[in-house]
C-alpha cells in the first residue's frame, strides 16, 4: 500500500487507478464487521435496503412489520465496549402506528435518487407511499391493483420522475411523482412482476422480471417491450463472438427459423458489422430489431421466451449498464449481455436461492463482484468466472437483500432474523493502533491456557 | 508426513474422549487434548474441524461431549475461537437445535441437557468474548430476542439479587430511622404516661393492703370452686390460698380490683410490647450520634423492669393477672386441660366397672378390633406400650389380652347400658312418631343378641404327590391323601421316584457307582437297570472331568491374553498422554486397532442409548396395526356400511 502511495505521489499511478485499486483490494477483504453495528429497529424480516445515492450516508430499510427506518452509516449514535463497537441506531422509524403508515409488510423502500428529501415505499397493502423525509409525512400515495413486490426509480433520469412498480398484477405501472397519476401501464408479462430495474445507461429503459420467468426490456417512450431475454439463447464470453463457431448451427435452429427473411434489418450494434450473419447472437438480435421495426410489440414466438425456469426473483444491472445479473427461483444466476440479449453462460456456483421472495442483489462498483443472498448466507461471486469468492455467514435466517456501499466498500445485508448486518473490510492499521491504546481497559482477546 | 501423524493424534484423542456414555469428558483425555493442541496451531485447526464434524453426528451424547471439549478450548485459545465463530450458526443449530427442520438427535434426555448446556455456554462466551466477536453477539441476540430462549442469566441474576437485598436493607434502615425520630419526639410523654399508670397501680395496691388489714380471711366459696374445674387452676388457686396473705375479692373492694386489673392489662398488653419494640429499634438503628440512643435505651430498660416488677407485685397481692392479662393464654390453658381430662375419662370408667381387668382388656380389644387387622398387632402393641409406658399394669394386661376378629358384637363391648327399642322415633312405614322412652331393651338381652360368632377354619394341609415313576417317563403327579389308586400307598420318594426308605434298607443310593449286592427280594431287571445306570453315571462323570480340564486351560489362556492386553492399553494411554511424537507413533498402530475394537464395544453402549424402549403403546400398535387385525376391521366396517345401505335402500338390489 505504501509503495502504491509513493507511486501515486511520483505520478506513476493515476489517482483514479490508485483509488480503484485500493477500493478493489478492500472490497475483496470484506468480512463481518466487529466494530460497526446497526441496531435494527425492525421486528420483522428486512426486505429492502438502500443507501442514498447522493451522500452515501443514509441507509433506508423496509421490513415486513411495516416499519421503515433510516440509519446513518457514517456517524454512530453510541459506542460500546470502550469505543470498540460503534452502534448505529435508526435516525427515525415509521411503523404501523403512523397515521399514514403501511398496514402490511413493506417490500421495497427506495430513496428519491436526486436527494434525500423523499423516499418511496411499496407495500403488500397495495400502496406506494412517497414520504417527505424531514417531516415524515406522506406527500403522495398510489393505489395499485395488487401487492407491490418492488418499485424502482431511475438513478440517471433527468427528464422524468417515474416510479416503476412491479405488483401481483401482470401490468407494470409507472407512477409519476410530478402528476400523482399512473403515467404508463406496461403490459406483456403473464404473471406478477417480482423484480424491476432501471437501466443504468439509458433513462428510458426499464427491465422487469416476472413470475412467468420472463425478463423484459421496455423503452418507456414506445409501447410494448422491445426485448425478451431467452435463456437458451447464449453466447460464450462477455462479448458476442466475432467468429463463426461450430456450435452455431445447433443454436440457429431455435432462433433462426422464423427469421429467415428478415436479415435485411440494419445493425445498430456498436461492434456488429452486418456481415457475420451466421452468428447466433447476431441473428436473433437482428430479428429483434426487425420486430421492433415492423411491430411495436413482439411476435408471439419470441414473446414466450423465458429467462429462468420459474420466477425471476432478482435483477441487477452493472454500473456501466452493459450486463444484467438475474436470479431465479430455479436457483440459477444468469449474467446477460444486454447489448446482444444473450445469456453469457457464466456458471455461478450457487447452492440454493430463496424462491418465494424478491431478492435484492448487489454488484460492486467496478462490476467485478456480485453479492447474492443464498438462503442464510450471502455469497460473493466473481462476476466473470462465476466462482464463489467467499461466503458470508452471519444471519440466522434467510437473507433477503444486500446493498453494496461503494463509498466505504461496505456491504449491508438484511434478513428474516430482523437483523441488518454490516460487512466491511478490516480496519486500517492506524485505527487498530488507536484501538490498542484504548483497548487496554477492555479484556484483551488472547490465549489463556491455564494448564 | 510428520503433520499427518500428529493430526491423527488429536483426532484419535477426541474420538476416544467422545466415545463414552458418561456425563463428563474423561479429565485425563481432556488434559491430553489440551496439551496436544496448545503447542501446535495445526493440531488446533484439526481439532476444530474434528469437533465440528462430531457435532454433526446423529447422537446427542456425542454432540454433548464434543460441546464440552469445544467449550474448554474456546475459553482458552484465540485461534480456536476465531475458527469456531465462523460457523457459529451451524454450531448453535447443532447444539441448541433451534431450527425446526433440524431437531436434536435421539436420546431425548441427553438432548435436553445438551441444549441447556449450549445456551449456558453461549451466554458465558458472549460475556467474556462478545466484544471481540460480532458473531457471538449476533447468535446470543438472535436466540434471546428473536427466538426468546431463556438464558440462565447467571451474572445478571446475582446482580439483581444483590440489588434487591440492598434496597430492602435501605428500606428497613429508613423505617427504623423514622421510628427512632418519632420515639425521640414523644419519648418524655410516653415515659410520663407509663409512670402515671404505674403510680396508679401502686395506689390501688396500697388501698387494698390497707383494707386487708381490716378484713378477716374469707373462707373459700363454693361457686368459685365450681368455676375452676380445671385441676391446674385449682392447684394454683390452692397455692395462692395457702399463701394466706392474699386479698380476697369481694363486694367492697371489687371496684379497686377492677381498676387494678384494668391498669395491669393496659401495662401488659400495650406498654410492655411497645417498650420491647422500641428497645429493638434502638438496638438496630444506626446513628451518627449515640448519646440519646444510649440514654433512651437505659431508660426504656428501666421502665420495662419496673413494669415487670409491678406486675409481680400485683400477682403477689392476689390479683389474678394471668386471667386478665390476655385472652390468648386462656386458649393455651384450655389446650393443656385436654390431657388430664382424657386421663380422667379412662379413670372413671375403670372405677365404674366392677372388674378393672376386664374393662381395660375390653378397651384394648376394642382398639385392636377397630383396626380390623390382626397382622399389625405387634405394631399396635408397640404403639400402645409407648403411649402407656407409665402404666405398667395396662401394658402387662395388653400383652396377655386375646386378639379378636372384628365383628358387630364389638360395638357394645363391655357396656351395660339399656337401649331404647326405637331411639329415632321412626314409626312403621316411614312415619315419624313418638320416641317411647319406656320401651327399652335391657343389656342382658342385647348381650344375648350379640352373640359372638366364629367360623371354623381347618388348617391347610399340603397333600403330597404320589411321585411314583411312570413308564413313559416322569413322575406321577396325583395327589391323594394316603393311597394312590395306581401306585399304592404314598411314601416319600427321591427325585427319580425310588422310594427312599426302601432303598436305604435294600441298597445304596442310585448315585453310588457300585450296587452293593443283589438281594433276592428285588427282581433281576431292576438290578440290571441299576447296573446300567451306574455305568452311565461313571462315564458321564469322566466326560465332565475332561471337559472341565479343557475349560480350565482355556480360561487360563484367556486370562493371560487379558493381562497382555491390559498392559498394552496402559502403555498406549501413557503414550497418548505424553504425546511425544515418537511414543505416539509407537502407540499408533495398536491404538488404532484397539481403538476400533473398543469403539465397537462402546458403540454398542452409545447405540443402546439410541435404542428405543418398547412401550405399551408400541405393543398395542403392533397388535392393532398388523395386517390381520386391519383386514378384520375393514371387513367389519364395509359390512356395516353395506348393512346401512341395504337398510336405506331396501328396494334396490
Amino acid at each position: 500500500m505504501w509503495k502504491e502511495t509513493r507511486e501515486r505521489e511520483f505520478g506513476n499511478v493515476r489517482p483514479n487507478l490508485f483509488r480503484s485499486r485500493i477500493s478493489k483490494s478492500r472490497a475483496s477483504s470484506i468480512q463481518l464487521s466487529n466494530y460497526k453495528e446497526i441496531l435494527s429497529s425492525h421486528r420483522g424480516s428486512v426486505n429492502s435496503l438502500q443507501v442514498d445515492l447522493t451522500e452515501g450516508r443514509y441507509l433506508l430499510a423496509g421490513a415486513s412489520d411495516a416499519t421503515v427506518a433510516v440509519y446513518d452509516v457514517q456517524r454512530p449514535t453510541d459506542y460500546e465496549g470502550h469505543g470498540l463497537i460503534a452502534k448505529h441506531r435508526s435516525l427515525f422509524a415509521i411503523n404501523k402506528q403512523h397515521e399514514h403508515g403501511h398496514k402490511y409488510a413493506i417490500s421495497s423502500a427506495i430513496w428519491y435518487p436526486i436527494d434525500t428529501g423523499l423516499f418511496v415505499t411499496g407495500s403488500y397493502d397495495h400502496h406506494i407511499n412517497v414520504w417527505d423525509t424531514n417531516t415524515r409525512q406522506v406527500v403522495m400515495n398510489f393505489r395499485l391493483p395488487g401487492k407491490v413486490y418492488r418499485n424502482a426509480m431511475s438513478s440517471i433520469a433527468r427528464s422524468h420522475m417515474l416510479i416503476a412498480a412491479g405488483t401481483e398484477d401482470v401490468q407494470v405501472r409507472l407512477c409519476d411523482i410530478g402528476s400523482g397519476a399512473f403515467a404508463h401501464t406496461l403490459s406483456g408479462h403473464r404473471d406478477g412482476v417480482m423484480s424491476l430495474e432501471w437501466s443504468t445507461s439509458s433513462e428510458w429503459v426499464l427491465v422487469t422480471g416476472g413470475c412467468d420467468g420472463a425478463i423484459r426490456f421496455w423503452d418507456i417512450r414506445r409501447a410494448g417491450c422491445f426485448c425478451v431475454l431467452d435463456q437458451s439463447h447464449s453466447q460464450f464470453g462477455r462479448r458476442p463472438p466475432l467468429l463463426v463457431r461450430p456450435t452455431a448451427n445447433k443454436k440457429s435452429s431455435s432462433g433462426g427459423q422464423s427469421s429467415g427473411g428478415k436479415v435485411r434489418a440494419p445493425q445498430r450494434k456498436a461492434n456488429g458489422n452486418g456481415l457475420k450473419l451466421h452468428a447466433v447472437g447476431r441473428i436473433s438480435s437482428q430479428v429483434k430489431t426487425a420486430k421492433q421495426r415492423s411491430h411495436p410489440g413482439m411476435l408471439s414466438s419470441h414473446d414466450r421466451a423465458t429467462g429462468h425456469y420459474g420466477v425471476v426473483t432478482g435483477l441487477k444491472m452493472t454500473e456501466d449498464g452493459m450486463y444484467l445479473l438475474s436470479a431465479g427461483s430455479d436457483s440459477r444466476l444468469r449474467l446477460w449481455d444486454i447489448e446482444s440479449g444473450c445469456n453469457t453462460l457464466v456458471n455461478f456456483e450457487t447452492t440454493r436461492l430463496q424462491s418465494s421472495k424478491a431478492l435484492q442483489i448487489a454488484v460492486s462498483d467496478d462490476s467485478s463482484l456480485a453479492f447474492v443472498p443464498c438462503m442464510t448466507t450471502t455469497k460473493v461471486f466473481d462476476m466473470w468466472s462465476g466462482q464463489t469468492k467467499s461466503t458470508f455467514r452471519g444471519h440466522y435466517e434467510n437473507v433477503n437483500c444486500c446493498w453494496y456501499n461503494a463509498l466505504d466498500q461496505e456491504l449491508y445485508t438484511g434478513g428474516n432474523d430482523w437483523q441488518i448486518l454490516v460487512w466491511s473490510p478490516s480496519k486500517l492499521v492506524s485505527d487498530e493502533a488507536d484501538e490498542m491504546r484504548n483497548g487496554q481497559a477492555v479484556a484483551i482477546d488472547q490465549d489463556n491456557w491455564s494448564d | 508426513m510428520e503433520d499427518e501423524r500428529e493430526k491423527i493424534v488429536v483426532a484419535a484423542l477426541i474420538e476416544r474422549a467422545i466415545d463414552s456414555t458418561a456425563a463428563e469428558v474423561d479429565p485425563r483425555l481432556l488434559k491430553a487434548i489440551k496439551s496436544t493442541v496448545r503447542y501446535s496451531d495445526l493440531e488446533l485447526r484439526f481439532a476444530a474441524q474434528t469437533l465440528m464434524s462430531l457435532m454433526k453426528r446423529d447422537h446427542s451424547q456425542v454432540r454433548y461431549l464434543a460441546l464440552l471439549i469445544i467449550d474448554e478450548l474456546f475459553m482458552r485459545s484465540k485461534l480456536f475461537r476465531s475458527l469456531l465463530v465462523e460457523n457459529l450458526d451451524q454450531l448453535l443449530s447443532l447444539s441448541v437445535g433451534f431450527r425446526r427442520n433440524h431437531p436434536l438427535p435421539a436420546p431425548a434426555s441427553v438432548a435436553s441437557v445438551l441444549r441447556s448446556k449450549a445456551i449456558e455456554f453461549l451466554e458465558k462466551w458472549n460475556e467474556s468474548f462478545g466484544v471481540h466477536y460480532r458473531q457471538l453477539r449476533l447468535g446470543y441476540d438472535y436466540l434471546k430476542n428473536t427466538l426468546r430462549f431463556q438464558f440462565p442469566n447467571l451474572q445478571a441474576n446475582a446482580a439483581r439479587v444483590q440489588q434487591e437485598r440492598r434496597e430492602r436493607e435501605m428500606r428497613t434502615k429508613e423505617i427504623l430511622l423514622k421510628k427512632f425520630e418519632s420515639l425521640k419526639e414523644n419519648f418524655s410523654s410516653i415515659k410520663v404516661e407509663i409512670q402515671s399508670k404505674i403510680d396508679e397501680v401502686e395506689e390501688c395496691l396500697e388501698i387494698l393492703r390497707m383494707k386487708d388489714e381490716a378484713m378477716p380471711l374469707a373462707s373459700t366459696d363454693d361457686e368459685e370452686m365450681e368455676e375452676f374445674r380445671n385441676s391446674e387452676l385449682r392447684q394454683i388457686r390452692l397455692d395462692s390460698l395457702k399463701e394466706g396473705e392474699k386479698i380476697q375479692e369481694n363486694s367492697d373492694n371489687k371496684v379497686v380490683f377492677d381498676a387494678l386489673r384494668e391498669f395491669c392489662k393496659v401495662l401488659m398488653t400495650k406498654h410492655l410490647p411497645a417498650i420491647q419494640e422500641w428497645i429493638s429499634v434502638l438496638i438496630r438503628v444506626e446513628l451518627a450520634d449515640n448519646r440519646f440512643r444510649d440514654s433512651a435505651l437505659k431508660d426504656l430498660i428501666d421502665i420495662r423492669n419496673l413494669i415487670q416488677s409491678t406486675k409481680r407485685r400485683c400477682e403477689e397481692s392476689g390479683c389474678y393477672l394471668p386471667k386478665i392479662a390476655n385472652a390468648e393464654e386462656d386458649d393455651i390453658w384450655e389446650e393443656g386441660a385436654i390431657e388430664p381430662f382424657e386421663k380422667g375419662k379412662s379413670g372413671p370408667s375403670c372405677s365404674k366397672s366392677s372388674d378393672e381387668i376386664v374393662a381395660s382388656a375390653s378397651n384394648n380389644t376394642r382398639d385392636a378390633g377397630c383396626s380390623n387387622n390382626l397382622s399389625n398387632r405387634n405394631e399396635k402393641k408397640k404403639r400402645e406400650s409407648s403411649c402407656s409406658e407409665s402404666d405398667p399394669l395396662r401394658s402387662k394386661l395388653l400383652t396377655e389380652a386375646p386378639v379378636l376378629t372384628w365383628g358387630s358384637f364389638l360395638d357394645n363391648w363391655g357396656s351395660n347400658r339399656d337401649f331404647l327399642a326405637n331411639q329415632r322415633g321412626l314409626d312403621l312405614e316411614s312415619h315419624w312418631g313418638r320416641v317411647d322412652y319406656n320401651a327399652v331393651i335391657p343389656a342382658e338381652k342385647l348381650a344375648e343378641l350379640n352373640v359372638r360368632a366364629s367360623v371354623y377354619e381347618d388348617e391347610p394341609v399340603e397333600i403330597q404327590p404320589c411321585r411314583a415313576p411312570l413308564r413313559k417317563g416322569g413322575l406321577c403327579q396325583r395327589r391323594d391323601l394316603k393311597v394312590c389308586p395306581f401306585h399304592g400307598p404314598i411314601i416319600p420318594r427321591d427325585d427319580e421316584g425310588n422310594p427312599i426308605n426302601e432303598a436305604s434298607t435294600t441298597e445304596g443310593t442310585a448315585g453310588q457307582d457300585e450296587p452293593e449286592e443283589s438281594t433276592p427280594d428285588v427282581d433281576s431287571d431292576i438290578v440290571d437297570e441299576l447296573l446300567k445306570q451306574a455305568v452311565r453315571n461313571v462315564r458321564e462323570r469322566d466326560r465332565e472331568a475332561a471337559k472341565k480340564r479343557e475349560l480350565d486351560k482355556q480360561s487360563l489362556k484367556r486370562a493371560k491374553l487379558a493381562k497382555v492386553r491390559e498392559h498394552n492399553e496402559a502403555v498406549l494411554r501413557d503414550a497418548a498422554i505424553a504425546s511425544t511424537s515418537r511414543s505416539a507413533h509407537i502407540g499408533e498402530d495398536i491404538e488404532m486397532g484397539r481403538g476400533s475394537r473398543s469403539s465397537k464395544g462402546k458403540k454398542q453402549t452409545l447405540a443402546s442409548m439410541l435404542k428405543k424402549k418398547e412401550t405399551t403403546k408400541d405393543r398395542l400398535a403392533q397388535r392393532l396395526l398388523n395386517s390381520r387385525a386391519k383386514d378384520a376391521t375393514i371387513r367389519q366396517l364395509t359390512g356395516a356400511e353395506e348393512a346401512n345401505y341395504k337398510e336405506a335402500f331396501p328396494n334396490q338390489w
